[in-house]
């Protein structure tokens, strides 16, 4: 029975290790294609200073707009019942479904010049089309799924007998939300926040289409190998794994203080 | 139970990641129904064909009509602006048959000049000349000024700021350097020479520079080249991701090929032929635009374009994986089916095509395509 039980585990871990090396192995391969001083010169070239100045600053942007708004949508989904709840969580999820070129196009007809938001934004003097906001409108779009689903999860896991502890000693509804519900679902919503923003930065489909300048990382890449070949493309590249590696990092460093204090 | 939850939750985001990687990073054109008598894809022998965007339409057809009459090839075309076209053989090593690009010029300059580092030979001898093409301005109902714009005054009305142009990246794509030469002799031609940084002035964060002399106007692209956040400019890898924005509205004007803009059913301003980069007889005065590409960095040949009549060249790389399927290719793509394909597509073929490296040329494909001064 237990010669059993180890020969399965040694099965999955083989099968899973093959997984794993497949992710490590291309990353791996990429940082140490990169001299450390190709990657010092990089982050000194003002192009690519300037891109990852726009590429940080819009998803931050981008996640910003999304708490402001994912996470009072989120409450709703996890707490209230109302008529229409699948559908508007279905409707939220699919912009992780739908391929991201078809978001920018999508994104373009909208927000383009003579789109329905377009043109009402054109009237404050904000357009979309090669511009930051483009940038940000097109991170908040394929992003926001994320900040919803991990606000979601983490307001779902708030005993609701707090809240109306809290409602009974005459706390009003949002300021239960504020001073109880939300304190305690915090860290999941960072965690969310940190996804949305880092899903941001990886963007490439939709931006390129509504956005191609100013250039985010992921364009500066791309232009980078299509038209000067893979060796200028490296240092780019290995600025954009090194900072998934640190957001990963945090991450697991967020879930796991929740880990702890949720389960210690 | 509560560390299950949220460990749920982090798998779902990670599930949405995966899910979102998966979403394709670049659209690619559709391909035309297979002839239902031919053998399934994975038998058949793929004929990796890369091209300049602005032969997508009579490729596509040359595609269907080729594996028509060769139901063995499954031809697979991929289209960038010229200069990436070539790149993709001799930078990024991809296995290709057919390369074509927009200007028959980058064949000798990136491919006869670059030698393959496994075998030490160039990646390509000889190229031949098989199609012409006539510079325009493309636009739309929806653009600003179409009533006032015409053969004399466009400059200036593409120098205007709330006028949004649509230009192809000179770095990468030949109608980019192209639009640029057009400039330039239109200063030429009408003696206004103010009207190149009328347009382009200003747009750039490091400047695009002309430095006229006599009989030649040269203009220096800087090895970064982006648009101000200001800019009226809206530049683009290729000439062909332009269509979408003229179509959407959001530029009203954008240098495109007179072949595509027919395609494409757009409205379309002829340019004048001293500025059209179109008829031979004007050789001599389109020399007079010189387009230098200030590489420092990622290049290893500095790239120089003489202005001249438009003429699109093919070759085979020495690194093709199926060089008598290329040839084939190439021998149908020059001979009369491929010519009425092209010409169906109102892409104006060449009389008579010419070669560079005639005497390197596959022996099939000699009689299709005259040498220079040769036979």
């Amino acid at each position: 029975m237990m010669r059993n039980a180890t020969r399965a585990t040694i099965l999955f871990a083989i099968l899973g290790g093959l997984l794993v090396g497949f992710i490590v192995l291309p990353l791996l391969r990429t940082l140490t294609a990169t001299s450390l001083r190709g990657l010092i010169l990089a982050l000194q070239d003002p192009q690519l200073q300037r891109s990852l100045a726009v590429t940080f600053g819009g998803a931050a942007l981008a996640t910003t707009i999304g708490l402001l708004t994912a996470v009072p949508l989120a409450y709703l989904l996890a707490r209230r019942r109302f008529r229409g709840r699948g559908l508007v969580e279905a409707v939220v999820m699919l912009p992780v479904i739908v391929p991201h070129t078809a978001a920018g196009v999508a994104l373009l007809l909208v927000f383009g010049r003579y789109g329905l938001m377009g043109q009402a934004f054109a009237r404050v003097g904000v357009s979309f089309t090669d511009t930051v906001a483009g940038i940000v409108l097109a991170m908040l779009f394929v992003s926001a799924p994320f900040l919803v689903s991990a606000s979601r999860e983490a307001f779902a896991l708030v005993d609701t007998e707090i809240e109306r502890v809290a409602l009974s000693d005459g706390a009003s509804p949002l300021q239960a939300f504020w001073h109880v519900t939300f304190p305690l679902a915090r860290r999941g919503i960072l965690a969310g926040a940190l996804m949305m923003w880092a899903r941001g930065i990886s963007e490439f489909g939709a931006v390129v289409i509504l956005a191609y300048h100013p250039k985010v990382m992921t364009v500066l890449v791309y232009e980078r190998l299509q038209g000067f070949g893979l060796q200028a493309a490296l240092p780019a590249t290995a600025v954009l794994i090194g900072v998934a590696l640190i957001a990963i990092g945090v991450l697991r460093g967020v879930l796991g203080v929740q880990r702890e204090s949720t389960t210690g | 139970m509560l560390r299950r939850r949220l460990r749920r939750a982090h798998a779902l985001c990670l599930v949405g990641v995966w899910l979102a990687a998966c979403a394709p990073a670049s659209p690619t054109p559709a391909a035309p129904a297979a002839d239902p008598s031919a053998p399934s894809g994975d038998e058949r022998t793929p004929l990796v064909v890369f091209a300049a965007g602005s032969l997508i339409v009579p490729f596509a057809e040359l595609e269907a009509a080729y594996e028509a009459k060769h139901p063995a090839i499954d031809v697979r075309p991929e289209y960038h602006g010229s200069i990436q076209v070539i790149r993709h053989a001799t930078e990024l090593h991809e296995p290709i048959d057919v390369v074509a690009t927009a200007d028959a010029s980058l064949l000798p300059m990136l491919m006869f000049q670059v030698e393959d580092p496994a075998t030490g030979t160039p990646y390509a001898e000889w190229a031949c000349s098989f199609a012409g093409n006539r510079l325009a301005l493309a636009y739309t109902d929806r653009s600003l000024y179409t009533e006032e714009i015409d053969s004399q005054n466009w400059p200036e009305i593409l120098a205007r700021p709330e006028v949004l142009l649509g230009l192809a990246d000179p770095r990468f794509d030949a109608s980019g350097y192209r639009a640029m030469m057009a400039l330039a002799l239109a200063e030429r031609w009408s003696g206004e020479f103010g009207l190149f940084n009328q347009v382009f002035e200003g747009q750039f964060t490091y400047p695009v520079r002309i430095f006229r002399e006599d009989s030649l106007s040269t203009i220096t692209v800087p090895e970064v080249l982006e648009t101000r956040s200001e800019a009226h400019l809206r530049m683009r890898g290729g000439s062909i991701q332009l269509l979408a924005l003229l179509e959407s509205g959001d530029i009203d004007y954008a240098f495109e090929y007179e072949s595509v803009i027919r395609q494409h059913g757009l409205r379309m301003l002829q340019l004048p032929l001293p500025v059209d980069l179109s008829d031979e007889a004007y050789r001599d005065q389109y020399a007079q635009a010189v387009v230098e590409l200030d590489f420092q960095r990622f290049a290893s040949v500095e790239p120089r374009f003489i202005g001249e009549p438009i003429a699109y060249g093919i070759t085979i790389p020495s690194t093709a994986p199926h060089p008598q399927e290329a040839e084939k290719f190439i021998a149908f793509l020059l001979g009369p089916e491929g010519r009425a394909v092209m010409q169906a597509d109102q892409h104006p073929v060449l009389p008579s095509p010419l070669a560079m490296g005639w005497e390197a040329m596959p022996v099939s494909l000699q009689p299709l395509c005259a040498g220079v001064g040769g036979p």
